[in-house]
């Protein structure tokens, strides 16, 4: 036991375990291929680029929290580090010890806290609310152009079902889809979502999107596709065993393909659609 | 300098008591969700509903299951044992297989091998059937579990011991292999997944889907039989592809493939395939695949119809690869339209294969592509 205690109060340790830390950390740097692979990278710094009309809101306020809490944690470990140097105990000078508590920290304290709190927090919330307000809240309707997806979540798949070409929900020619959606590119895409049995979250995260399935309530969410191509669908809340394994596809398609495919779909709908199979007719009256 | 105490302990009291009547009010609105009023008898149309309060893990009897005929014996139990050094035991005496899933019995009435289920084996598998199986599949296999409500096609009813993707020759009941690779490798485009679980854990969660077999049927019938896994063999046509598809596109028309699946060529080339008069006519609609009745299988006492995959549409449910479409094919799909095409030789399976497989990559996720080729095709009706 004592033998430990010298050991670790010894410098020496430290310096070995020190470099072996060190080493460690650099490991990876050793295998080229995989250095490389992460250099190849397209996008490395950050998510994906977005893919909708207001995921610019969601990078910026991403990149503006980054720095405030870069900037701010800086400044805190200057303020930590600058005394535990300048005051520490060496020859002619004893380390002092203060609790901080007299009438002027208190007061330091309290109007440095309000001076975060406007200035960080308060920053944040105003672009927050009114990119809200402006993107994610501000729902378009039908006539401005809107393509309708019902959403219906399941342990541990996600039910799409589209108007086809009639727009009109529970009518033959509805386009139903088991994780695979297709939209179109340059129109909202407007979604109600549930779910059958727990809670789920559609999640997709080019788009900047993700917005809760609950079951027994009508959730709603949006996005416009501003790129055409295939993204990922995930979901974002722990939905039970397979919940790593719920995703789905989404097809971004440019007007010209959309037309073509909205017109095959609903043709082969129609072909499929069983009247007298009533519990397969799941629509519900579409919550604006 | 006198202290001023504050009165802590008034506001206690309160919270003590909301604290203790929190999971009482709580316990008493929960029994009003498990609704036994009419004393556990469930309305039909409501069986989705059926709150998951009788779940119970514990499976106290064994079970006996069919386990291998007269001509299996003979080869099944040699060659596990050669392939899972090990795992068989063979007590001479009684002249009785034995593994970790149970004792492997010979009947002499009835000629098979029963195999005794020990219940700690359906137990462990009846756990993590609950876990990953039930949401869809039922927690009594009914295939009405929770999730299931509106699935089409819909997730399969253990009971009726019939599978449509175990690629095993049709009327026969598939190996556990058969079973096990199914789950591994799963369903595309439904919510059956390739699922992520141990192998060991899976053959305990197949002895437990097997023991769902009502009386007298499935592996509770002795006249059934096992059926050998569908061999395709060697793809002949390897370093010809394009002749293979050439091939595959003449021999799909010829037989009348588009009959339920759509054709795939004008009018007057299907004739001149068939040797047929060139104004023959053919079903209505034959570019858009037929709606069938889906097996047997009923949802709330009605017939379930599925639509025939189109193969520049549709992803195809166990064909990701020609020799996978080829299995399909040679093995049919159980209890759906698709029959057994076990009488061709394997070149043309090979070809027809090749050729579904082609139009799937040529096609699939391509709408302009595949809407200007399906617009060339109706044009020729």
């Amino acid at each position: 036991m004592k033998t430990l205690l010298d050991a670790l109060r010894s410098r020496a340790t430290w310096r070995w375990l020190g470099t072996g830390a060190l080493l460690l950390m650099l490991s990876p740097c050793a295998d080229a291929a995989m250095l490389q692979e992460a250099v190849d990278l397209p996008n490395r710094w950050g998510p994906n680029p977005s893919a909708s009309d207001y995921g610019w809101r969601y990078d910026e306020l991403f990149t503006l929290i980054t720095i405030l809490i870069s900037v701010s944690f800086a400044i805190m470990l200057i303020l930590l580090v600058l005394p535990m140097i300048r005051d520490r105990a060496r020859a002619g000078h004893k380390a002092s010890f203060d609790h901080g508590s007299s009438l002027f920290d208190k007061r330091f304290t309290a109007t440095v806290s309000v001076i975060v709190f406007i200035v960080l927090d308060a920053w944040v919330l105003v672009i927050a609310v009114r990119d809200l307000r402006e993107g994610y809240w501000n729902i378009p309707t039908e006539l401005e152009g809107a393509y309708r997806v019902e959403v219906l979540a399941q342990q541990w798949s996600w039910n799409f079902r589209a108007t086809g070409l009639d727009g009109e929900f529970g009518t033959a020619d509805d386009v139903i889809t088991i994780n695979d959606l297709t939209v179109p590119q340059d129109r909202p895409v407007v979604f109600n979502l549930t779910s059958k049995d727990v809670i789920h979250s559609l999640y997709v995260p080019d788009m900047r999107m993700k917005r809760d399935a609950n079951p027994g309530a009508v959730n709603q969410a949006w996005f416009q596709p501003i790129t055409a191509g295939d993204f990922a669908i995930l979901c974002a809340e722990l939905c039970g065993f397979a919940h790593y394994q719920m995703g789905a596809q989404l097809h971004v398609l440019s007007p010209e393909d959309f037309g073509a495919w909205e017109q095959d779909a609903s043709m082969i709908a129609v072909a499929g659609f069983d009247p007298e199979d009533t519990e397969a007719q799941w629509a519900w009256d579409w919550k604006e | 300098m006198l202290r001023h105490r504050r009165p802590r302990g008034r506001l206690l009291p309160l919270a003590v008591a909301v604290i203790l009547a929190a999971p009482l009010a709580t316990a008493g609105s929960l029994s009003a969700f498990v609704d036994d009023e009419d004393g556990g008898e469930l309305d039909p149309a409501k069986r989705h509903l059926r709150a998951p309060h009788d779940v119970s893990f514990e499976i106290t009897d064994d079970d006996r299951l069919l386990a291998a005929g007269e001509d299996w014996a003979e080869v099944l139990f040699p060659r596990l044992d050669a392939e899972f050094p090990g795992r068989f035991s063979f007590d001479d005496d009684a002249e009785v297989w034995s593994d970790n899933r149970g004792e492997y019995v010979w009947d002499d009435d009835e000629e098979v091998y029963w195999q005794n289920v020990s219940a700690e084996t359906l137990t462990r598998g009846r756990q993590d059937y609950v876990q990953f199986c039930a949401s869809c599949h039922g927690l009594d296999g009914d295939g009405y579990g929770r999730s299931a409500q509106a699935l089409r096609p819909p997730p399969r009813d253990f009971s009726q011991g019939l599978f449509k993707f175990t690629k095993v020759s049709p009327d026969y009941l598939p190996s556990d292999d058969a079973l096990v690779h199914l789950i591994q490798e799963g369903l595309d485009g439904t919510p059956m997944f390739p699922w992520d679980v141990a192998e060991p854990r899976l053959r305990d969660v197949v002895q437990y889907i097997k023991s769902m077999s009502p009386e007298d049927e499935g592996w509770r019938d002795s006249t059934n039989d096992f059926g050998d896994p569908i061999d395709v063999g060697e793809d002949p046509w390897v370093g010809d592809i394009p002749a293979a598809v050439a091939e595959g596109e003449r021999l799909y028309h010829a037989n009348g493939c588009y009959n339920c699946h759509p054709g795939y060529l004008g009018a007057v080339a299907i004739n001149a395939i068939q040797d047929k008069p060139a104004d023959t006519a053919f079903r209505e609609n034959i570019t858009i695949p037929k709606r069938v009745e889906d097996s047997s299988y009923e949802v709330l006492g009605e017939s379930v119809d599925i639509m025939v995959p189109d193969f520049t549409w549709h992803t195809m449910r166990r064909g990701r690869t020609p020799q996978d479409v080829a299995r399909t094919i040679k093995a049919g799909i159980q209890g759906a339209g698709m029959p057994t095409w076990e009488t061709f030789p394997d070149k043309t399976i090979w070809a027809i294969a090749h050729y579904v497989r082609h139009l799937t990559d040529e096609y699939h996720g391509q709408p302009a592509k595949r809407a200007a080729f399906m617009a060339d095709v109706r044009a020729g009706h």
